[in-house]
């Protein structure tokens, strides 16, 4: 089901992508650069508008807080970018009205400001960024509001007081609450805008809007009704704040710190503008009273306000976490339920299924499964899911991301609500991270008994998301759930292989194989099981009995020994059987095996073996065609000596009877001797009939006829007939014959056959040799309880070196005359008789020659 | 039976042609001894009162033309008529040039026995021998032209 994956490489990321990247931050760098020094060029600007003239005091002065909000959302390694930014803004709003040592020492001022309030925050606030608990807010008040204020409130006074010629006191009450005022107004309606304006407006509902906007324009309308009271001289405070406070009461309850905090801005902008419009009231009224009545009323009332809407804010917040514990609790309890019975080949896609549930839910940006590959334990199968859709499955080498592969293999869930929190070496990770603008991510493993079977990562790229110590829990509840999922599939699919490979090799097989139980019942057979009245379900015992008694199958034990194997009496049983039928006569060789299972059973496989047998049987036919040319061309060979054989009785014969007739013709014939001379040539006549039959038994074209025979008769027989040959060779042939019989089991013609052979051999080899040293000693011996022996030994010039292993080779031969063919054809016999045929040199001079078979039991036929 | 007295020796390796042949040459009148090999006849043969010999070509031991050579340092070597079961042209021609009388294949009938002995015995015909109803073989030559090959 992963088909058409690819693979995802991250080697790319860290040369080519890396560059765009970095040129991609270099220019945001720039871009924010530009923005903060445009903001302070501003916020300058906006600083002079907002004054009651004559008062050289600023109601408000919006730089400093705009740096401090700055460098509360900067990392602190960009502050000094963002001061130089400042810098510059500053000197280009400033040095055309003021002198440049005062343009100088103010930035100095200010920048001690910005940076006491932003260290202050971030040491205290375990997210300087937030304002949403009373801690947080409280940390935010007490640094940003007070203690920044107060502190640079004293260079800053000196610096204007020395310079300028003003009140020390009067300008450091002046710049005191000019920046407290500025910084509890400005600074969160910066930072929150910032931090979640866009996804606040974006997920806002025109029902909220609507409400934004009859807020704003009751707080017009209280300011200008604050205005207006200046306006009418009366009495500066009480009634513009009771005015003013159901407007912030309504913020803080609704919209929050940042709500508040935008609110006050406001009030403190429309006060000033209707203050400066309707300048009439500044007539009658001291400029630096009204200014220090308007920053005492921001800064009062803004405290108590901001803090009001920080406790609801956090009440709304833990009522929200509460609901969304409930929701992870109901969500974590329909998935178990969901893959509690899940097929395993559902697995994938319900996986997916969740992810994409819980990418929704819990308002992710990218949730991936990664799953180790089934297939190669050096990759992991991603899913991905984000909110633009699931993403393609693709894989991903393990080593690609050294750092994560560690951690999950330790089973360590990674924790990170800023993705810069990654650790310097984790180089591939920090990569990924920039590439898909992944801010906070939490990874936990997948974890399965002992094993890691890949990770659940789940990630923002919005926001940076904090991942409490619940949430991480409840993941690692969910990883849980998947994983088992994944355990159990990849075990059914181990499963499923494993059978599916086994059922494969048995649908390959060409030869029938049926499965049976203890009882001899066929349960299974291949697609190639073709034994009649043998199917499924049928007892295959009995089966054989049957198909023995119709007679269709000539081995009648098979069924015996079957029986056997399912009784375990033995450990298999193979037979050769023959079946008849219209397309002629077929061989098979069953074989049965014990099935090694608890309950028993047996394999049993029918295997056509026609066409070896066919081969089989014209492989004999050769050798028995060759074998009796053999004998033929060896009769030709020793042709004279068995003439000679046959002329001594024949010329006893005729002599006999010519001396029988003589005695006849004599008067008074010897009766008596005309009857022996009749007896010997009775003899002598049997004697050459002998010879005959010799011959003719060795030129027969005979077909194998196995018989026990006695190896000692056999030898003396053609030592006999070879005698002649000997006289002829000149060879003295010494037999030494074992004085028990020797009884092997065999074929007459091809034994007699093999020892012609060697002793021809052994003849032809002394031709060369002088007359009274050709000897040649035939040897016959039981070696041990198993095995007899025929020697043939010469005293010929023995085998060349080397030449052993050729001997036996057909056609090797070192007789001009030779075929070749007596050595090898006697191996080809002996060993079709289940003996070893050998050949050494002797110690002394010549060969010998030897073949050993096993003892047969019984009495020769 | 001996009517004429002369003596024949018959050495072979087969009991039953020795037999055969002495029974025949008995029954033709001459005296037989029978020797089974060369070295037999050498040790117990009584050459001196043999008128010829009988010899089997091949037997176990010294042959018939190893018996000739043996025979052919005697002052009066006796004249010898060769017997084979295997004859070969070659053997012949060297037994013949040895100064042999005769060359039988085996078998052979009784005429060409009695024939060649008679060669043999000095190219009379013994009276002894019934009429013969074959004629005398070409091949048996007749002593004066065998003696006319001998060096």
């Amino acid at each position: 089901m992963h088909r058409g994956t690819d693979a995802l490489r991250l080697d790319g990321l860290m040369t080519t992508e890396w560059t765009d990247t970095n040129r991609i931050r270099t220019f945001r760098l720039a871009a924010m650069f530009l923005t903060v020094a445009v903001a302070y060029y501003v916020g300058a600007q906006l600083g002079f508008v907002l004054r009651f003239p004559p008062a050289t005091g600023s109601v408000l002065w919006p730089p400093n807080s705009i740096l401090t909000a700055t460098l509360l959302l900067a990392p602190v390694r960009r502050w000094g970018i963002y001061l130089l930014a400042a810098l510059a803004a500053h000197l280009a709003a400033e040095l055309p009205v003021l002198p440049p040592l005062l343009v100088f020492g103010l930035f100095a001022t200010n920048c001690s400001e910005a940076l006491i309030a932003a260290a202050g925050i971030r040491w205290a606030s375990d997210a300087p960024t937030r304002f949403d608990t009373l801690r947080r807010m409280a940390v935010f008040v007490l640094f940003g509001g007070l203690v920044a204020p107060f502190v640079s409130s004293f260079p800053d006074a000196a610096l204007i007081s020395a310079l300028q010629g003003e009140s020390y006191a009067l300008v450091w009450r002046s710049r005191f609450f000019s920046n407290a005022a500025a910084a509890l107004t400005i600074v969160p309606a910066i930072v929150i805008a910032v931090r979640n304006g866009l996804p606040n407006l974006r997920a806002a509902t025109p029902r909220r809007y609507l409400e934004a906007g009859l807020l704003a324009t009751a707080l017009t309308l209280a300011s200008f009704g604050n205005a207006s009271d200046f306006l009418l001289g009366l009495p500066a405070l009480p009634t513009p704040v009771a005015v003013l406070l159901p407007s912030l009461l309504w913020a803080a309850v609704r919209f929050g710190p940042g709500g508040v905090s935008i609110c006050l801005v406001a009030t403190a902008l429309l006060a000033v503008i209707a203050g400066t419009h309707q300048s009439v009231m500044f007539v009658t009224t001291k400029a630096t009273n009204a200014v220090l009545a308007l920053q005492i009323l921001l800064s009062t009332i803004a405290i108590p306000l901001m803090c009001l809407a920080a406790v609801i804010e956090e009440r709304r917040q833990a009522s929200e976490a509460l609901a969304t514990q409930l929701r992870l609790e109901a969500m974590l309890s329909r998935l178990s339920t969901a893959f509690v019975h899940l097929p395993s080949a559902e697995t994938h896609r319900a996986l997916e299924e969740w992810a994409a549930r819980l990418g929704e839910q819990l308002d992710l940006d990218y949730v991936v499964i990664a799953e180790c590959s089934a297939t190669r334990s050096d990759e992991v199968l991603l899913h991905t899911w984000s909110p633009s859709g699931s993403g393609k499955h693709r894989t991903l080498a393990r080593r690609e991301l050294p750092w994560t592969d560690d951690q999950l293999r330790r089973k360590e869930t990674i924790i990170l609500g800023d993705a810069r929190a990654l650790p310097p070496h984790a180089a591939t990770e920090h990569a990924l991270f920039r590439l898909y603008g992944i801010r906070s991510c939490l990874v936990v493993p997948l974890e399965a008994r002992d094993d890691v079977l890949g990770g659940l990562v789940v990630a923002t790229t919005r926001e940076e998301r904090a991942w409490p110590e619940p949430f991480v829990g409840w993941l690692r509840l969910v990883a849980e759930v998947f994983a088992s999922g994944l355990a159990r599939t990849a075990m059914e699919d181990a499963l499923r292989a494993s059978e599916g490979m086994k059922s494969a090799i048995l649908s390959s097989l060409t030869n029938g194989v049926a499965v049976l139980d203890s009882n001899g019942i066929i349960i299974a057979v291949n697609p190639s099981w073709t034994m009649e009245g043998a199917n499924i379900g049928n007892n295959y015992v009995a089966a054989w009995a049957k198909a023995t008694s119709v007679a269709a199958l000539s081995s009648g034990d098979a069924a015996a020994g079957v029986a056997a194997v399912l009784a375990r009496a033995r450990d298999s049983f193979a037979v050769e059987y023959t079946t008849r039928d219209t397309a002629g006569e077929r061989w098979y060789s069953m074989v049965a095996v014990p099935l090694n299972f608890p309950d028993g059973g047996a394999v049993v496989s029918h295997t056509d073996v026609t066409e070896w047998k066919r081969a089989e049987m014209n492989a004999q036919r050769s050798r028995h065609e060759l074998a009796h040319f053999s004998r033929v061309s060896t009769m030709g060979a020793i042709a004279a000596s068995l003439a000679h054989e046959l002329t001594q009785p024949l010329t006893a014969i005729l002599s006999n009877a010519q001396a029988a007739r003589r005695f006849l013709s004599a008067d008074a014939p010897d009766v008596q001797e005309v009857r022996n001379i009749l007896g010997d040539i009775v003899e002598d006549d049997k004697r050459a009939g002998e010879v005959i039959d010799r011959l003719r038994e060795l030129l027969r074209k005979g077909e194998t006829e196995v018989v026990l025979l006695d190896l000692n008769a056999l030898v003396k027989d053609v030592v006999k007939l070879l005698g002649s040959d000997a006289l002829i060779r000149r060879v003295t042939m010494d037999l030494d014959i074992s004085p028990e019989p020797l009884i092997v089991t065999g074929d007459r013609i091809q034994l007699q056959q093999v020892v012609l052979n060697l002793l021809v051999n052994a003849m032809e080899a002394m031709a060369d040799c002088p007359a009274d040293e050709r000897i040649v000693s035939v040897h016959t011996e039981r070696c041990d309880r198993e095995t007899v022996r025929v020697s043939v030994r010469d005293t010929g010039p023995g085998i060349r070196d080397g030449d052993e292993d050729l001997l036996f080779e057909p056609f090797y031969t070192t007789k001009v005359t030779g075929m070749g063919m007596g050595l090898s054809i006697s191996r080809a016999i002996v060993e079709a008789h289940g003996g070893r045929i050998e050949a050494t040199n002797n110690v002394v001079r010549g060969a010998t020659f030897s073949f050993a078979m096993r003892l047969g039991n019984g009495k020769p036929a | 039976m001996n009517r004429n007295g002369a003596q024949v020796i018959v050495v072979d390796d087969d009991f039953s042609v020795r037999r055969a042949l002495s029974r025949l040459l008995t029954s033709a009148g001459y005296e037989v001894q029978t020797f089974d090999c060369t070295r037999e006849l050498l040790r117990h043969g009584d050459l001196g009162r043999a008128g010829c010999l009988i010899v089997d070509l091949r037997m176990p031991g010294p042959g018939g033309l190893e018996l000739q050579e043996i025979l052919a340092g005697d002052s009066r070597p006796l004249p010898i008529i060769f017997i084979t079961g295997n004859p070969e042209l070659a053997t012949a021609v060297k037994a013949m040039k040895a100064g042999a009388v005769d060359f039988l294949s085996k078998p052979f009938s009784e005429e060409e026995l009695f024939a060649a002995i008679s060669h043999a015995l000095g190219g009379l015909v013994s009276r002894a021998c019934p009429p013969s109803k074959t004629p005398i073989r070409a091949a048996s030559a007749p002593p004066v032209a065998s003696r006319h090959v001998l060096p």
